[in-house]
């Protein structure tokens, strides 16, 4: 999923500071598995930011609202009717789903509440690491499922830096090298030949941003319009 | 044909000295090694960019060596460079007359000075072997043709006492496969875990340039106390012999012991030549050339 973190306050509250009447908006899916976004940071959110504002002698409502996906229109759609009482919108959710807000709500401000940070995976409550970078090519079959691109900080596709000691990161002495626990599964599943062969330079082209995927079936739908 | 690959093909035991680009446009301190020292050194490795710290460009200082009288030895690391730039500094490289190339994948931006910097690595050192070898062969590596393909002396790095070895021995295979003509080891203190590693990992006729280095006091310190996070090690006699002593002294003993180290690595064939880092200063390259017996 992606992860996500919450802004410093003072920067959320500074960012709505020259409106009256702001809505809140949450996302149910990622951001509220992580804590960052969902219905009840939202209400955290508003909480902090309706406290504040009364210290500072601001006046103004401040709603809240919590959709299952902002990165899906139908569950953004009525969001259209709600903001219509609002002056600016903050929106809990990851990058996308801010962005498919703003793009919704075009003639309104509409504010991050996060820092979008990776796609990750839950560790334990509370405890999230990182696991790709969503390349494009991807190669964990080769790999043993442990993504070179990612888990190795500099992202080699060949094998390790010169800088692993002891097995771990010359970055960071509490993490693992990728490249030595690539070599270790493959080495334990009978399978380190994959690794062998030099792979070529990465097809960067492809992961050229803003990137679009469309689904084989229907690609005839999306062809017919252009 | 390069001073260092005649050298080597030769069995001459090249040595190479490190000079320091500097952090700024003083280089006059920079080029004492190889004013002070040509006659008896092969080549100057030309750091880019050493331990992530912004310097002087390698390519820039290559040539200024190579103006000063000495042949360059160009370090290049995929740090900071697209494949773009790294193939036009290659260009760049071989159109100043800089022959000799030894490519990195380069320490991670955080351990330098500019740690806000966006780290690149488009291509792993291995691929930049290749993609060395494609401009030689008159293409570069998008396929397009050169008018006036380059010609390269090609190093890599291998590091004898890494830990575990499996991996480094398989990105040593790999850049075999990729066309290194040479390689340049991590520093070498422990002359029984070196032996070890040319034994069992070296295959015969591969060509390896010894990195010896002379340390700072406070490196030895950081060693006797178990501190030294390095891919290398010192051993407890080595240390023992270092300890003591203020930082020059310390200095002029780390030269002596590595003159020591070198004159075995040759009397025992365990290398072909040296890469010696003294601090870019031509006094210590001296006392190491006097203990060395070279
Ligand atoms: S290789 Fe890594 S970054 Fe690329 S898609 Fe696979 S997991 Fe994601
Ligand atoms: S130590 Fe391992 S994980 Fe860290 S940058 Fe080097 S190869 Fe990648």
């Amino acid at each position: 999923m992606i992860i996500a973190e919450r802004k410093p306050f003072r920067e959320i509250q500074d960012m709505v500071a020259p409106y009256g009447n702001v809505l809140i908006a949450g996302c149910g899916t990622c951001v509220a598995v992580c804590l960052a976004g969902g219905e009840k940071e939202v209400g955290l959110l508003a909480a902090q930011l309706k406290l504040a504002r009364n210290l500072a002698g601001q006046t103004g409502r401040l709603g809240e609202i919590t959709v299952e996906r902002q990165c899906d229109r139908e569950f953004i759609e009525p969001l259209r009717e709600v903001a219509t009482d609002y002056e600016a919108v903050i929106s809990t959710a990851c990058g996308a789903g801010v962005q498919f807000l703003a793009a919704l709500l075009q003639d309104k401000p509409v504010f991050p509440a996060l820092n979008t940070t990776f796609i990750g995976v839950n560790e334990a409550a509370g405890h999230y690491t990182e696991r790709c970078r969503s390349c494009h090519q991807c190669y964990l079959g080769i790999t043993g499922g442990i993504c070179p691109v990612t888990m190795c900080t500099k992202g080699l596709l060949n094998g390790p830096c010169g800088g692993p000691i002891g097995g771990k990161c010359e970055v960071d002495p509490a993490r693992d090298c990728a490249w030595c626990q690539i070599y270790e599964r493959l080495e334990s599943q009978g399978r380190l030949q994959q690794i062998e062969a030099i792979l070529p330079l990465h097809p960067h082209s492809r992961t050229t941003s803003p990137g679009t995927v469309i689904h084989p079936a229907y690609l005839r739908r999306y062809a017919a319009h252009e | 044909m390069s001073k260092l690959e005649d050298a080597l093909s030769a069995g001459g035991f090249p040595l190479v000295v490190e000079v320091k680009p500097p952090k700024g446009v003083e280089v006059a301190k920079m080029l004492a090694p190889v004013t002070g020292l040509n006659g008896q050194v092969t080549a100057f490795g030309v750091p880019d960019n050493e331990h992530a710290k912004m310097r002087l460009s390698a390519l820039a200082a290559a040539r200024l060596v190579k103006e000063a009288g000495g042949e360059p030895l160009m370090l290049l690391t995929c740090r900071d460079r697209n494949r773009l730039a790294l193939e036009s500094d290659l260009l760049g490289a071989a159109a100043l007359g800089v022959e000799n190339i030894l490519v990195l994948s380069g320490d991670y931006v955080h351990q330098g000075d500019h740690p806000d910097a966006k780290p690149v690595y488009d291509a792993d050192s291995v691929q930049l072997l290749m993609v060395a070898r494609e401009l030689m062969a008159g293409r570069d590596s998008a396929g397009h043709a050169l008018s006036g393909a380059p010609r390269f002396f090609l190093g890599a790095v291998v590091i004898p006492e890494a830990q575990p070895l499996g991996p480094q021995r398989l990105k040593f295979r790999k850049k075999l496969e990729a066309g290194a003509d040479f390689f340049v080891t991590a520093p070498i203190f422990d002359l029984e875990k070196y032996r070890a590693f040319r034994k069992e990992a070296v295959p015969e006729g591969v060509k390896i340039l010894a990195c010896l280095k002379v340390p700072s006091a406070d490196e030895v310190e950081k060693a006797a106390r178990g501190e030294l996070r390095k891919v290398y090690s010192l051993p407890p006699a080595v240390i023992q012999e270092l300890s003591g002593g203020d930082p020059e002294e310390v200095l002029a003993k780390g030269a002596a012991v590595a003159g020591r180290l070198a004159r075995k690595l040759r009397e025992e064939k365990l290398a072909d030549g040296i890469y010696l880092k003294a601090k870019g200063r031509p006094d210590l390259a001296a006392a190491f050339l006097k203990a060395a017996g070279f």
